[in-house]
């Protein structure tokens, strides 16, 4: 008895160490991160970090506002194009899609979510620049534009299922309250289910900015990678993520380059953190009380 | 009243043409995928090595680099998040610890795939150099099974979280201990979730491309052990098509990228079924 | 005076997955009455009043055959017949569920969502529909200081009054209750049968109920249902004190149900 109660005090013990794991690995990325990171602050004012407009590394300039301004209009567009989409579609798939749709549908969504992101990049590379470039008439198609509808295809899926699993949690009775008062199936969705479920819709919608925002590989390859502050959706742009991608390789380690790359990353990481506890905020209380 | 008929049919029509943009959207990326990738496709594309600078030969490198990439990533995460998932539905009740582990998890899972690749640059690559060989397959591999980790973590306690309360206390009420009513009850019975979620894990890390692009090297030579540098899928993609070397094999590696994606897929669900149909749960 | 009937039954059946729970229902019901319908658990008394605004439509296993007809109400057609408006027929039947059903919106919202959408737009319009169903279910003084918070808010027997007076504002002819009182408590079940009482002058009234001595006290006339049939119907005052066939006579006594 004494011997089986010791080997499991043992066995319960390793296995406390396996579940620290996750408190461990994400204690250690934001140690390294800032270890590596904060140095920048030694040579670069953080204003002029945020707000600097030149990023020329020979030079010793570090201004990251360009790529913050590329990566928010390139998240925004994509929102602007999943947001209708992908809430619609959850609509359908929870009020009005019959069996043999659903069993369609669903299977596509789950597939559109396991494709690599980098075969959304090559296909967006190949198809859809070429098509903003003739359709707007532009020098290039390699634009934020690109970006923005690459990205919208790959968070609608968080987008939908996450909508989705709101709107199926509306309870049934408001449902029928609403048909017995002689109201369209429409009228009910818009004004009682969609406002009822409207907590975790935005939940959805957060989390699917936040992929939007740390997305890399897609990005990429289409966006455009010029220095310059984009002014619009058609111009080409940089986002925080690329730039760490494609300046990594030239950076000699310990260097201000390399610490202030590393300085890049942290921006998306507070945002995306940030945005991944609000929305499980706002998931654990589904059904909103007031519309 | 005509006109709440006419909006009702209206925004029917708009829901119906919103599903329809899905599955366009999967058709066109996977259907193009198909269609300039298969002319690549040979047996000897699968088991040559690449010549004249992928003008000629195969892809034989980055499939092994791969495969060796995912299975070091499994074989860290599966003992450590099964491990944990134990621990979380069996050894401890909800508190303090455990939901901070669950915090930790959700975030984790959260973190930009290319932060992981600044860390996995400065943890492995560096710090840890002399025992992973800097930017190697064993870096690679560990970067993504700490990715993945959240993953396998998840899926497990879900699995064991199905099993009732009730055959737990049978095999107690026998006599067991707690490590024999795990090893019996518990872990046999949440079998299928658990491969079903560490396929979820495979899927995901095989996929992967920023957690690892700055520790592989793109000589396509075959890594004599995992301390060595290689490539995979993944990052052979990337640097065929951002480099402009060759469309043509790039999609014929992005083909061969989904169809191994969608062979995962297509066992979980094959997998479901079949323990759905031989465990009555 | 004579009273119309308000809705005629002729033939009704229904099928649900393959089985019958309602066989061959006919009756009249009698305008400006109250309207009980009686009978064990399981019996079809919820099916058959549904029925009455083609709220079984909503369920998908459902298959119905006979005829529905209401005076004055989609010109005395068939309810069933394949060109009706259901929305229109919805509106001029209301229907009070059996737990009470509030949206989450305010108690103002509540009562304004049936004329808005019908269509009514204008506020002074609203606050006045408002304000008279509230009235019209016993409910003004207890929530006209707090129209704009939570209906959700309210206690269970007020939450039931709302949904009546949600019911009342698009102004129906006919009015079904389906167990309205069965979630509340003694108090706020008496307030609901009172205000019963009132409505009857007005509306025509169906309610189902489980509980025999809330038929004998609110109910005009009372149908009894037993396995999907109707068995008998009358007067409340013969069903209770002299019914005509055995079964019901024995739920009456109590001896089964």
């Amino acid at each position: 008895m004494h011997k089986t109660i010791d080997l499991e005090n043992i066995i319960k013990n390793i296995l406390l160490l396996f579940s620290i794991t996750a408190i461990l690995i994400l204690s250690l990325i934001v140690i390294f991160l800032f270890n590596e990171g904060l140095p920048t602050f030694q040579h670069v004012g953080v204003l002029d970090f945020l707000m600097g407009d030149k990023w020329i590394p020979a030079e010793n300039l570090y201004g990251a506002f360009p790529f913050i301004i590329s990566t928010l209009l390139v998240t925004l567009g994509a929102l602007l194009i999943a947001v209708p989409l992908g809430i619609s579609c959850a609509i359908f798939l929870a009020e009005i899609a019959p069996g043999w749709a659903r069993e369609l549908v669903r299977p596509a969504i789950e597939l559109l979510a396991g494709i690599p992101s980098i075969i959304y990049g090559v296909f967006a590379l190949v198809v859809i620049v070429d098509l903003i470039k003739i359709s707007f008439n532009l020098a290039t198609g390699e634009t934020i534009i690109a970006g923005s509808i690459i990205l919208a295809v790959m968070i609608l899926p968080i987008v939908i299922s996450i909508s989705q699993d709101s709107i199926d949690a509306v309870p049934r009775t408001y449902r029928e309250g609403s048909y017995a008062m002689g109201a369209t199936d429409w009228q009910t969705i818009s004004r009682v289910v969609v406002p009822a479920a409207r907590r975790g819709i935005i939940a959805g919608v957060i989390l699917g900015c936040g992929r939007a925002i740390g997305e890399t590989m897609a990005v990429v390859l289409v966006i455009g990678n010029v220095e310059k502050l984009p002014l619009s959706l058609l111009d080409s742009g940089e986002a925080l993520t690329s730039a760490i991608l494609l300046e990594m390789g030239e950076a000699v380690i310990g260097s201000l380059h390399y610490n202030a790359l590393f300085c890049l990353g942290i921006i998306p990481f507070i945002i995306v953190l940030f945005l991944s506890i609000i929305s499980s905020r706002l998931v654990s209380k589904r059904v909103s009380r007031f519309g | 009243m005509i006109q709440a008929n006419t909006s009702d049919k209206i925004a029917k029509a708009w829901l119906w043409l919103s599903a329809v943009f899905i599955i366009i959207a999967l058709l066109s990326v996977l259907g193009y995928v198909f269609i300039r990738g298969a002319d690549s496709l040979s047996l000897s594309f699968f088991l040559d090595m690449p010549k004249n600078n992928w003008r000629e030969g195969g892809i034989l490198p980055a499939i092994i680099g791969s495969l060796i990439v995912v299975s070091i990533a499994l074989l860290f995460a599966t003992p450590t998040g099964v491990g944990a998932a134990i621990y979380l539905t069996e050894f401890t009740r909800e508190g303090r610890l455990t939901r901070l582990i669950r915090i930790a998890a959700d975030s984790l899972n959260a973190v930009p795939s290319i932060v992981f690749g600044l860390f996995g640059l400065a943890l492995f690559v560096f710090y840890l150099k002399d025992f992973t060989g800097g930017p190697s397959l064993l870096s690679a591999g560990l970067t993504l099974g700490f990715m993945i980790l959240p993953t396998v973590i998840r899926t497990s306690e879900v699995a064991m979280r199905t099993i009732p309360f009730s055959e737990k206390m049978e095999s107690y009420g026998l006599g067991a201990s707690k490590l024999q009513t795990i090893r019996n009850i518990v872990l046999p019975g949440s079998l299928p979730g658990i491969i079903t979620g560490l396929i979820l894990g495979m899927g995901r890390a095989i996929g992967e491309t920023a957690p690892i692009i700055f520790m592989v090297a793109l000589n396509p030579v075959i890594p004599k052990s995992i301390f060595g540098s290689g490539n995979t899928l993944t990052t052979q993609l990337y640097y065929l098509a951002m480099e402009g070397i060759s469309m043509d094999v790039a999609f014929g590696t992005a083909l061969t990228l989904i169809v191994i994606i969608l062979i995962l897929n297509y066992s979980t669900r094959a997998l479901n079924k079949y323990f759905s149909r031989n465990l009555r749960r | 005076m004579e009273y119309k009937n308000k809705i005629m039954v002729r033939g009704l059946n229904l099928w649900y997955s393959g089985k019958q729970a309602l066989k061959d229902v006919c009756v009249d019901i009698q305008e400006k009455r109250v309207t009980a319908i009686i009978g064990p658990s399981g019996c079809g008394k919820s099916t058959f009043v549904r029925c009455l605004n083609r709220m079984n439509d909503l369920v998908e296993a459902v298959r119905i055959t006979g005829e529905v007809f209401l005076d004055g109400i989609l010109d005395g057609k068939n309810i069933y017949d394949p060109d009706v408006n259901v929305v229109e027929l919805r509106r001029r039947v209301g229907m009070l569920f059996q737990s009470p059903n509030p949206f989450p919106m305010s108690v103002y919202d509540n009562v304004a969502y049936g004329p808005r959408i019908h269509g009514e737009k204008d506020k002074e319009e609203l606050d006045e529909i408002v304000e008279w169903s509230l009235k019209s279910a016993a409910l003004w003084d207890e929530v006209k200081d707090r129209l704009n918070k939570s209906a959700l808010d309210l206690s269970g027997g007020q939450q039931q009054r709302l949904c009546i007076a949600r019911t009342l504002a698009v102004k129906p002819e006919v009015v079904l209750f389906d167990e309205p009182c069965s979630a509340l408590d003694p108090i706020a079940t008496g307030k609901i049968e009172d205000l019963i009482h009132e409505l009857k002058k007005q509306y025509t009234i169906v309610i189902v109920t489980h509980n025999m001595q809330q038929a004998a006290r609110v109910a005009d006339y009372t149908g009894y249902f037993l396995l999907g049939e109707m068995i008998e119907f009358g007067k409340t005052k013969q069903i209770f004190e002299n019914p005509k066939e055995k079964s019901t006579e024995d739920y009456i006594t109590g001896r089964f149900g």
